[in-house]
């Protein structure tokens, strides 16, 4: 690979979805930018500041200088943030007045030329990465930076924005164990992940819950019932039981409606399964569902409570500070090293440039063999079907 | 037959599905037949698989055959469209990033029918020999055709031809619509309607605009001119009924006064929320905008009932 070593105007771009500190990301790129002459500038509102620049009154393009702007890593992103970031599916009001989606990514890739962007640094998640990968396969050059507030990215150990989540669910879970304990209750808290439970388990850990749920393995509820009477003999009367959003529960009935001939009328293709793996989707509901089912089958009184959006708030923590200094600034080696359509990666202890092509649809999880279960489980703290 | 007719009998249009034995959209037992594309972005919408105007792909995780199968892993199948997850329930997953754009010909390869096209090009000899199957039904019971979608006025040539001919054949019609399409478009498929059924979802445009992606000034100014350039079209007002959206006395009683003036608008429907649609959203990669839309309760629903049967003047009140 060779050097880049002429001057480049770089963009920086971030997806949809909100991170506390992502200014971190950007003061790295900055700052790294600054060293090798090369100018950054930042892209407003995902895509938006390029696709509808006339939204934007100063241009929907800004310069970036860490020695003018305020890029104060504990304050949110002075790149601002849209709700969809997808330039092959925008929405718009067409001519006739009517919503439709179309596809603008050669438009965009032809504004990208035209101002003059030689590269794309993108702040993404997963999906954002699938977006920006078909960019690059029409010939944008681009970096992406992983964010996941689940750290369910594949081929990173850590993704930026887990660090801060993990501490202020652990903050929280304090609280909901002291609340447990003043009402002399079963606390069932919900936390993120809908598809890795590593923000469960680790901070489930952390306060030693007496429950872990998590996507990967399935929770039975009449085991988890008998976990918690057994806790909860002697002095101890309280619980703490962890849900991550995503979990799975076994022999709990799916509250399904029947198909009515209403519905069948209004809504041509619908359908009334249910499996016996219930797995719960929708944030609050996971909580809900373990509460209640939990209540059946235990005399102790439950309450769940949702920490839900609360953790994408605030401010980063300090791994993620450093973190994303490092990542912005890792973006940016990429680029010089000549590197495209690559994700960096944090390997410890190095920083690697992992093509799109292998970093999309891969899903981190947590590994049956992790060394989290097994603390976990010398802690004897609950967290699923072991025979299932 | 004549060279009309078969010119009408070879129109064609995308459809979504045909429900037979359909109850609630006009009057007597009816075909419901949907057709494909939307002029809404409703944020509550039941029928994601409606929105889109061209035929796309869906996919049912329990009819996928898994790693035994793996075919739509290899050409022609688009690179990245599918994977396997480590460790998983061994079902295929969609990157409905990349799956998105893949062909009838090609989703026709799983052997499963996990893949499945939502939508199909049908001339409307196709969709009326479906239609006239329950025509004793029709006849028994005053039914008929339905056209639902989507959005009637968005395929309006179609839709037209499919009327008429239903017409033609003595079969009585009936549409659903939301009248967000320009005055010509409807202006085509009027005239071979019976019965119109018809959406007033929001009065007020700046909160229209905010639920459905545009303001409601020109689909209450398509009502009101349909109104009265169509006369003996039976018209009949609905409202998918929200709380907090439009589960309102304001918004009920808005719409009573808009189509007081009419006497051709003949009835308010109110159609209570259900959150019908959310396994589908999942089945075509789309995530519901935010999720936790209530059903209205009885009482409330009942209480506005009372206020739509006094003005219509119906001294025994329904419940609904
Ligand atoms: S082709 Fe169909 S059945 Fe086979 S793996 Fe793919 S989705 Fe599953």
């Amino acid at each position: 690979m060779s050097k880049e070593t002429s001057q480049k105007r770089v963009a920086i771009m971030v997806g949809a979805g909100y991170i506390p500190g992502i200014n971190a990301v950007v003061a790295g790129a900055s700052l790294a930018a600054g060293q090798l002459g090369w100018e950054l500038v930042g892209i407003l509102d995902g895509f938006e500041g390029l696709l509808h620049p006339e939204k934007y009154p100063n241009g929907g393009i800004i310069s970036i200088d860490p020695r003018v702007l305020n890029l104060d890593p504990n304050t949110s992103s002075v790149l601002g943030q849209s709700a969809r970031v997808d330039p092959f599916n925008v929405r718009i009001v067409n001519e006739l007045e009517m919503v439709e989606e179309v596809d603008m990514s050669d438009e965009l890739l032809k504004r990208i030329k035209a101002a003059n962007i030689d590269a794309v640094i993108s702040i993404v998640g997963g999906l954002g990465m699938s977006i920006l990968y078909q960019l690059h396969k029409k010939g944008l050059n681009t970096v992406c930076v992983p964010r996941s507030i689940e750290n369910d990215i594949a081929s990173t150990s850590v993704s930026f924005g887990f660090n801060t989540a993990l501490t202020f669910t652990i903050d929280m879970l304090d609280r909901a164990r002291l609340a447990a304990k003043a009402a002399h209750k079963i606390a069932v808290v919900e936390v993120q992940g809908e598809v890795a439970g590593w923000i469960a388990l680790q901070a489930g850990i952390a306060v030693a819950a007496d429950a872990v749920l998590i996507p990967e393995i399935p929770a039975d509820l009449q085991q988890l019932a008998t976990h918690l009477k057994n806790n909860m003999t002697g002095k101890k009367s309280w619980g703490l039981v962890v849900v991550a959003q995503g979990a799975k529960i076994i022999n709990q009935q799916k509250k399904e409606e029947k198909v009515s001939s209403l519905k069948a009328s209004l809504s041509p293709l619908a359908t009334s399964d249910s499996n016996s793996e219930y797995v719960i989707h929708k944030s609050g509901q996971a909580a809900q569902a373990v509460a209640e089912g939990l209540q059946l089958r235990i005399a102790e009184e439950t309450f769940p409570m949702v920490i839900g959006p609360w953790v994408r708030g605030g401010v980063p923590s300090a791994v993620d500070r450093q973190l994303g200094v490092a990542y912005g600034a890792g973006a940016i080696q990429a680029l010089e090293a000549g590197s495209k359509g690559v994700m960096v990666a944090f390997v410890p202890p190095d920083v690697k440039f992992v093509p799109l092509a292998e970093a999309i649809n891969k899903v981190r999880t947590i590994p049956a063999e992790s060394m989290f279960f097994q603390v976990a489980d010398s802690l004897g703290i609950y967290f699923g079907n072991k025979e299932a | 037959m004549t060279d009309q007719t078969k010119n009408i009998l070879e129109i064609t249009g995308t459809v979504l599905n045909i429900q037979r034995y359909c109850s609630h959209d006009g009057p007597g037992i009816r075909t419901n037949v949907f057709i494909k594309g939307c002029s809404l972005r409703c944020k509550w919408c039941g029928n994601p698989e409606s929105i889109g105007m061209k035929p796309e792909v869906s996919y049912d995780p329990k009819k996928c055959k898994g790693k035994e199968c793996s075919i739509c892993l290899k050409k022609p199948f688009p690179e990245g469209g599918f994977y396997f997850v480590e460790g998983d329930d061994s079902k295929i997953k969609v990157n409905w990033q990349l799956a998105k754009g893949i062909t009838e010909k090609i989703t026709s390869l799983c052997p499963t029918g996990a893949l499945e096209m939502f939508g199909k090009t049908m001339t409307v000899a196709e969709v009326m020999a479906e239609v006239e199957k329950d025509a004793s039904f029709y006849r028994s019971t005053g039914g008929g055709l339905t056209i639902s979608g989507g959005e009637v006025m968005l395929q309006p040539d179609f839709a037209a031809a499919l009327l008429q001919e239903a017409h033609n054949r003595g079969i009585n019609t009936a549409i659903e619509t939301a009248c967000n399409a320009p005055w010509s478009f409807l202006e085509k498929v009027l005239p071979h309607v019976d019965t119109m059924l018809h959406d007033l979802k929001l009065m007020n445009s700046e909160r229209h605009k905010k639920w459905t992606g545009v303001g409601n000034e020109r689909i209450l100014a398509n009502f009101k001119k349909a109104y009265e350039t169509f006369p003996n079209v039976e018209f009949i007002a609905r409202t998918p009924l929200i709380p907090g959206v439009n589960a309102d006395d304001e918004h009920v009683m808005g719409v009573l006064e808009f189509i007081k003036p009419y006497k051709n608008v003949i009835d308010y429907e109110l159609l209570p929320y259900h959150r019908f649609g959310l396994g589908k959203y999942e089945s075509l990669g789309v995530i519901y905008e935010l999720d936790d839309y209530k059903t209205p309760s009885d009482e409330v629903v009942n209480r506005f009932q009372a206020m739509i049967d006094e003005a219509f003047g119906r001294t025994e009140q329904r419940s609904v």
